[in-house]
């Protein structure tokens, strides 16, 4: 509970946060705080420097692009992104995966993008993300760059957001005619995931992506390519996902072992993918 | 209120906020987590401590209308925010509907969790003034109560909704 | 008849009308006079208490689960501004003696301190302690506090502790075993050539885990040199033994030491054992001369206080007839207490209480073991060393029911002890003072709708769920007849139970009740003011019950506390004593004022009247004031204080301790519970979709109190069932050291509760109450059944662990004869299956 010493700043600009970010050595950027406070209170991690993303707003805006794509900042809350308007009409599962996540009060606080940039393997947004193809816009002292879900998440606790960087923006390409559905086992109802799920289905190949079976989500790549064209009847999918929580290998620890995780990873695949294509028809 | 400069990180601040309709000024280390910036800085005792992961809510308190965990939160954060506690529930004297509805049906045992259990379920009215059994279960899934499980509490806040409390 | 002017007041007919109160405030649900504050925020938990100059605590902890401590350097602490000051365990071992030790030889010469001397035994023992001018700092100084440590081969099994070449934790001791015992009842061999079947049972598994209260550990300390003594304000559930064992520790008399406790968040059980801590907090307060709090937090109670008693249940063999009836059982029991004994070995005998469970068994043998293990010391858990047997005999009745293909509400109704054979005693002498099992499970499957199962288990089926029913039957033995503690060491000078209450009318006429138990949410304030308005003919406003417990100031006895199911015998035993005691001290009173004897009155309306002739009443007020502040002239051998303590003491006899034979508790209340599950076909995770619990506690003394209590117990019996776990690993690091991992059911978790209840008055209590609080983890129980019994179509796979995470339940569905493989059945006809 009771954390090292610490500094603490609250800058008013963007630039400014990523000059603190970049001027100190151990800073870390502070969004809603409901995991990295966790990891201080703990002292498994005790940044020198914390900057405060508090005062900006440029950070909390929830966007629809031109080109039909949902733009989400990086410190738009759980609780935003289950009332915006505009995630309901672009990408409802954000929103229908954000209310499954923890409990009212860390979802009025917590952060799409300290979800991300925490990448534990149990969060409910990385997985989704990769099925959504999503990028994310990172702001360092050179300017933006944008990176690919695959390249943004880099392992356990790790993105592609280096020392002096900052995540402002994660952007989810338009949802065409696309279905989306996410399936977990967590630990009680709403609770820690197990393992989870998540598919999008456009009519091409479906994009299927599991959580909590490594250090970034994983693509279920052979059985997206398994489904490619044709139709995606139970029988079919299900002969997909054969296979495919042996490809994994996922931690063992106090909640499941390696094998149960294997085998969720196959069966939630499965009525993700095909929740998401009776979302789609 | 905007509480932001650009300046360099400091390791303690002056904090400036208004508890239960009081103002305050102080300064507090950085490090310093709100809940025990209430409880042993300004003597609020009502907003108990549980865990030390962020999970049982016994801390709750509402920030600017909002239901947080203040043991999630420094007290540097709350800066230029409006905070109310469990002690700052009553009107005029008399006990919040929510209160007497949580005495009227035994939603209390111990009291420990009671508190925050108050502000969550608060929050849940303040939004959703005809919740349903399911929305009131949601709404208090932060909150662990080791004593009553669950049962009473849940029939207090539907209560506290249909305006059945005693007088 | 003329009534004195010179004392009487007369209250009014008329007013009399409208004052009288109700009689009968017991048996019905009065407002909580605990939750005002509470609502409040204004409760005084211990963590609220401040004193100027206070220094906070903060424990160095052992990373290690065994080694042994090399050195302990705390200079670099002592340098860092704002430290006042630290404890070493080299200091706690010249300045305090080790704990008294309830075992008998080995566990008799296990030496245990405040602070590891010597040796660490599992991981977040206490090292060394630190005190600073604030939380954080106290914890910044502990990090810089220098331990050296070899490490030392651990065991975390309480079998493998038993073998020849594990390492031993107490070498003064001699090996890890703390206490065992053997336990023969009726005539067992008989029974096994009387039976026609015997199943036997390979293995079963009772998990470590805890009730954990919301609010942890602590203490506020204060030490006062003049006078010698420590004042603690506190959250001990139980200071008349908590200062048992501390104050031969520190080497000073009983009342050095002030326990002081307001509102405690929650114990059951899990605060009873916090000794080590407080003789750390009082040595720290005496050597800074200065006010000390130490707040456990939840890491540090998860990994270091009090976790219930594992217990490992090896060879079970039970002999059956044909029908059903069963004779019997034997089993050997393995229970692990951790690192040290503490509250133990009486865990070791407490089963007993209920040795048949709610069955008419007559031949049991268990052989008893307990050790310890490099794991966090164990301390009583809501249904205390009981809750593990009755799960036994639970799951006895179940695997017993599914391999002689039997139904289990026909198996336990065949075995029950009936209602017409009450009071009903046990092979062992244990005396079950009333109830109808039967009854109470018929009303709890007519509340899930039991005979419709088989359309549910359809519909269930059409989801790809399996769906199964499962009853759990227990009891809740309350009002220990602490002479059992001589069953397992006879040297012990301990039997028999009392409690205190104290009741006064005071000058203004205020009723004014103290309590010599320690409430931790079960209402005591509210029940005892039922108790005393309806002797004294007020109501439950008029009377003051004084919240919580201060040792210097609430009379109590040497059992006192909140514990163990009893309050509604022992505690409102002794306030009904009490204020019968001060109820014809009233009437004696008012005779002499009144110029009547005190037959002649009666105690109604607030005030001592004649039977005859309502008008002529005393206001309580006015005896109050007569007797207090207007006392010229009252007879000379008048013997009345208006201040009238009463100890309540059931009748118990030391039990036999050859023959281990005795009443060991004095009533036995009775849950009956039935739980309806709903398993994933695919993922093993399953949820409970309907649950009934029918509860028979006897007379009820305020029914939503009761209630209360059986959806907590039944909430931390479902938690337990499901994913409640103190598992470790190979290292003996625990791996779910906070809320994070150790999921406790949450609200959405939680499925709708059912009640039922009848009441079966205790023939024994002073109100025909019984003690309910602990329940006897029938929740679990029942759980494990409903697996079985969803899964059954399978392959009949058996529930043999206590705790089913979703994990489990699928290796249970994905091979279901490992499990099937623990269980035979040999037929007398020498076959076997």
């Amino acid at each position: 509970m009771l954390l090292r010493e610490v500094a603490y700043a609250r800058p008013r600009t963007l630039e400014a946060a990523v000059r603190l970010l970049g001027e100190h050595e151990d800073a870390r950027a502070l969004a809603g705080g409901q995991s990295l406070t966790n990891a201080m209170k703990q002292r498994v991690g005790s940044p020198a420097v914390l900057v405060d993303l508090a005062e900006l707003a440029e950070l909390r805006r929830i966007d629809r692009a031109a080109d039909g794509s949902l733009e989400l900042g990086a410190m738009a809350t759980y609780a935003q992104i289950v009332l915006s308007p505009e995630v309901s009409s672009t990408h409802p599962i954000l929103a229908e995966v954000a209310h499954q996540i923890a409990d009212v009060q860390v979802r009025n606080r917590g952060t799409i993008g300290g979800n991300v940039c925490w990448n534990d393997p149990t969060n409910h947004f990385p997985p989704l993300l990769a099925a959504l193809e999503a990028r994310m816009t990172i702001t360092g002292p050179n300017g933006e760059r944008e990176v690919g879900y695959d390249e943004f998440f880099v392992g356990v606790f790790m993105t592609a957001a280096g020392p002096g960087e900052l995540l402002t923006k994660i952007t989810v390409p338009a949802p065409g005619a696309c279905g989306s559905a996410f399936a977990s086992v967590p630990i009680g109802k709403d609770g820690t995931c197990i393992v989870n799920a998540a598919a999008c289905v456009d009519g091409g190949a479906p994009r299927i992506a599991i959580g909590c079976v490594a250090g970034v989500p994983e693509r279920a790549t052979g059985m997206e390519q398994a489904l490619a064209g044709g139709d995606l009847s139970p029988e079919r999918v299900r002969e997909a996902a054969r296979g495919l929580g042996q490809a994994l290998d996922p931690p063992s620890d106090v909640h499941a072992s390696a094998e149960y995780r294997r085998h969720l990873a196959e069966v939630l695949a499965v009525r993700a993918t095909l929740q998401a294509a009776g979302r789609a028809a | 209120m905007e509480a932001g400069t650009n300046g360099a990180p400091t390791s303690s601040r002056v904090v400036h906020v208004e508890v239960n309709g009081e103002r305050h000024e102080r300064e507090v280390d950085a490090r310093r987590l709100l809940v025990h910036f209430l409880r042993d800085e300004l003597d609020l005792t009502g907003t108990h401590v549980g865990c030390d992961t962020g999970n049982c809510g016994a801390c709750t308190v509402h920030l600017d209308g909002e239901a947080v965990k203040s043991c999630m939160l420094l007290a540097v954060q709350a800066d230029g925010t409006t905070i109310t506690t469990v002690e700052g529930l009553e009107e005029d004297g008399r006990l919040h509907p929510l209160q007497q509805a949580f005495s009227d049906h035994h939603a209390l045992q111990c009291g420990y969790c009671t508190p925050g259990m108050l502000m969550s379920a608060k929050y849940l009215l303040d939004n959703n003034p005809e919740p349903t059994e399911a929305e009131i279960r949601k709404a208090l899934q932060g909150n662990i109560c080791r004593c009553t499980g669950y049962v009473n509490i849940i029939e207090a806040v539907a209560a506290a909704a249909k305006g059945e409390v005693s007088a | 008849m003329s009534v004195p002017e010179l004392r009487a007041t007369i209250v009014a007919p008329e007013e009399q009308e409208t004052e009288v109160p109700q009689r009968g405030f017991v048996g019905q649900n009065v407002p909580r006079k605990e939750d005002k504050r509470l609502v409040q925020g204004q409760g005084v938990f211990f963590d609220d208490v401040k004193r100027h100059g206070m220094g906070y605590i903060h424990f160095v902890r052992s990373p290690y689960a065994h080694a042994k401590i090399v050195s302990v350097d705390v200079s670099q602490a002592l340098e860092l501004d704002g430290v006042y000051g630290t404890l070493t365990g080299d200091e706690v071992a010249i300045l305090t003696d080790p704990f008294f030790e309830l075992s008998t030889p080995p566990g008799a010469h296990i030496q245990d301190y405040a602070l590891a001397v010597g040796r660490v035994r599992f991981v977040g023992e206490p090292v060394a302690a630190v005190v600073a001018a604030s939380r954080e700092l106290a914890r910044d100084a502990s990090e810089l506090v220098e331990v050296e440590y070899e490490p030392l081969e651990v065991v975390v099994d309480g079998e493998r502790a038993l073998e020849e070449d594990a390492p031993v934790l107490h070498e003064e001791a001699g090996s890890n075993v703390v206490w065992s015992g053997s336990f023969d009842w009726g005539d067992y061999d008989a029974a096994l050539e009387e039976a026609d079947r015997v199943v036997r049972i390979e293995r079963l598994h009772f998990h470590r885990f805890s009730s954990t209260p919301l609010e942890c550990s602590g203490a506020l300390v204060e030490y006062n040199r003049g006078t010698g003594q420590w004042t603690m304000h506190c959250n001990h559930q139980m200071p008349g033994i908590g200062a048992i064992w501390m104050a031969p520790s520190l080497r000073v008399g009983l009342d050095k030491l002030r326990f002081v406790t307001q509102d405690i968040g929650g114990a059951f059980g899990n605060k009873i054992c916090l000794h080590p801590y407080f003789v750390a907090c009082c040595l720290l307060a005496r050597k800074l001369n200065r006010a000390v709090q130490w707040t456990e937090w939840r890491t540090d109670q998860h990994q270091a206080n009090a976790h219930g008693n594992e217990r490992t249940f090896l060879d079970i063999e039970v002999p059956v007839r044909a029908d059903g009836t069963m004779l019997g059982f034997s089993v050997r029991a393995i229970d692990d207490c951790g690192a040290f004994p503490r509250y133990e070995p009486l865990g070791a005998i407490i089963w007993a209480q209920v040795t048949p469970g709610c069955y008419r068994w007559r031949n049991i043998r268990v052989d008893f073991t307990q050790v310890c293990t490099n794991k966090s010391p164990v301390s009583p858990n809501r249904g205390y060393s009981r809750m593990q047997h009755l799960w036994l005999t639970e799951r006895i009745v179940d695997i017993v029911a599914q391999q002689l293909e039997l139904d289990p509400v026909e198996v336990r109704k065949r075995n029950y002890v009936r209602s017409d054979e009450m009071p009903y005693e046990t092979p062992n002498g244990c005396i079950y003072d009333s109830g109808d099992y039967a009854r109470c499970l018929d009303i709890a499957l007519e509340l899930i709708g039991y005979d419709s199962l088989e359309e549910k288990r359809k519909e269930a089926e059409s989801r790809r769920k399996l769906l199964g029913v499962g009853i759990g039957s227990t009891l809740d033995s309350g009002t220990n007849n602490f002479g059992q503690s001589q069953l397992v060491n006879p040297e012990l000078q301990f039997s028999g139970n009392n409690e205190v209450a104290t009741v006064k009318l005071d000058i203004f006429g205020e009723i004014v009740v103290t309590l010599g138990t320690v409430p931790q949410g079960q209402g005591h304030e509210t029940t005892a003011a039922q108790v005393v308005c309806d002797i004294l003919g007020c109501t439950p406003d008029d009377v003051n019950v004084r919240p919580g417990h201060d040792t210097y100031w609430n009379s109590h006895a040497g059992f006192s506390g909140t514990y163990a199911s009893q309050f509604a015998v022992t505690g409102l035993g002794a306030v009904k004593g009490a204020t019968e005691k001060l109820a014809a001290e009233m009437k004696k009173l008012g005779s002499v004022v009144l110029g009547c004897t005190p037959d002649d009155l009666e105690l109604a309306g607030g005030t001592v009247r004649m039977r005859e002739n309502a008008e002529a009443a005393l206001p309580f007020m006015a005896l109050g004031a007569i007797l207090n502040a207007n006392n010229a002239g009252l007879p000379e051998d008048l013997d009345v204080t208006l201040n009238c303590r009463y100890v309540y003491r059931p009748q118990f006899e030391v039990p036999d301790l050859e023959r281990k034979f005795g009443n060991l508790t004095l009533t036995y209340a009775t849950q009956i519970h039935a739980c309806v599950v709903e398993v994933d076909r695919e993922t093993g995770a399953y949820e409970i979709v309907d649950y009934a619990a029918v509860d028979d506690c006897g007379n009820r003394i305020h029914p939503q109190i009761v209630e209360g209590q059986v959806h907590g117990a039944t909430a931390q019996a479902l938690g337990a069932a499901t994913h409640e776990t103190f598992p470790y690993d190979e290292d003996g690091n625990l791996l779910t050291p906070n809320f994070y991992d150790y999921h406790v059911p949450h609200a959405m978790d939680m499925p709708p509760l059912k009640n039922g209840f009848i009441e079966s008055p205790s023939p024994f209590s002073p109100l025909g109450a019984k003690g309910m609080g602990e329940g006897g983890g029938a929740g679990i129980h029942a759980t494990c059944a409903a697996i079985q019994d969803a899964l059954a179509p399978l392959g009949q796979p058996v529930v043999y662990d206590s705790c089913n995470p979703y994990n489990r339940v699928w290796e249970l569905m994905r091979d279901p004869a490992a499990s099937a493989s623990l269980v035979t059945v040999e037929s007398r006809d020498g076959s076997r299956s």
